[in-house]
């Protein structure tokens, strides 16, 4: 995790403060509602010491919209997912990242997953959400 | 459920983006090279460098000076801005400055690609195709209450563009 951030801050990338767990537990039940799925213990760990992650174009959206300057706010993982709520292919799963190219996603196990922009298939599979979310982030590294 | 015009329309104005130009497409899966990424990142670059001639949708972007710079150097990409394919890769596009475009990431980015991933299994699919290298929705391009802000933006960008390149 330390290894993860201290890299990306290298390469210039931002961070959102981190949040609390009692905001989880709402985001948690939120997600649930809009049938999305709920965030791993691995992912609560990483919120707690980080609310999102902006690198070029590559996001990870956080527990709360964050801005990066004078730009649109970037929108929270609920409000990404809550616009995403008629698209069946994402029932259980819920979208954390996105760059231009690929958007990652997690299910109900915490399997991290990139999938294409079009039709959202699968292209690679993490166990590993640190790898996931750094290649969500470089990727967005022009 | 296959979309008409009608319906591809509707959807890309509720999206806030009613001035967005579409294209139906029959989607055919095609080859991708496999030094795909190497040649977009290149790809990128130089269609930024390309944008010279979009000062106009440049002025109305709100970009600091360097950020103006940087994005015509091809240096660097301001906050929230998204490069996309016309026609994605996937479906035959290919890796050229024709085929690419450029707006903002939220919400316009990542609205454009659920308008595309709602129509995915369709048998033809509506993509958007704006006119220009750069697309601003048009709410973003009105003026305010009269005014020269347009105008004084496009001199200011003039003079930083002659010195940039005086000094590059």
């Amino acid at each position: 995790m330390n290894q993860l951030i201290e890299s990306l801050k290298k390469h210039g990338a931002f961070f959102a403060p981190a949040v609390p767990s009692s905001q989880m537990t709402i985001l948690n039940m939120n997600l649930q509602k809009i049938h999305a799925a709920m965030l791993s213990i691995e992912f609560i760990k990483f919120y707690q010491i980080c609310g999102g992650i902006k690198l070029g174009n590559g996001y990870i959206f956080g527990p709360n919209e964050f801005k990066t300057g004078a730009t649109h706010p970037i929108p929270s993982i609920l409000q990404i997912n809550q616009e995403l709520t008629n698209i069946s292919t994402l029932r259980g799963k819920t979208v954390f990242g996105r760059n231009d190219l690929f958007w990652f996603t997690f299910d109900t196990t915490g399997t991290c997953a990139m999938t294409d922009n079009i039709g959202l298939g699968i292209l690679r599979k993490y166990d590993d959400i640190y790898r996931a979310i750094y290649e969500c982030v470089a990727g967005g590294k022009i | 459920m296959q979309w008409n015009q009608t319906i591809a329309e509707k959807r890309i104005s509720d999206m806030k983006m009613p001035d967005m130009p579409i294209t139906q497409i029959k989607p055919e899966n095609s080859n991708v090279p496999t030094d795909w990424f190497p040649q977009y990142k290149k790809l990128c670059r130089e269609f930024m460098r390309s944008l010279s001639d979009c000062v106009q949708e440049l002025a109305l972007m709100n970009l600091g000076r360097d950020e103006f710079m940087n994005l015509l150097m091809g240096r660097a990409l301001p906050d929230n801005l998204s490069f996309r394919f016309r026609i994605p890769l996937i479906w035959g596009g290919k890796l050229e400055i024709e085929n690419m475009f450029m707006c903002f990431t939220f919400p316009q980015s990542q609205n454009l690609d659920r308008f595309i991933i709602e129509q995915y299994g369709n048998e033809t699919i509506w993509l958007p195709n704006p006119e220009k290298k750069i697309y601003l929705p048009i709410h973003s391009t009105i003026s305010g209450n009269g005014g020269n802000a347009t105008a004084d933006r496009l001199s200011q960008f003039a003079a930083t563009m002659n010195t940039g390149y005086a000094q590059s």
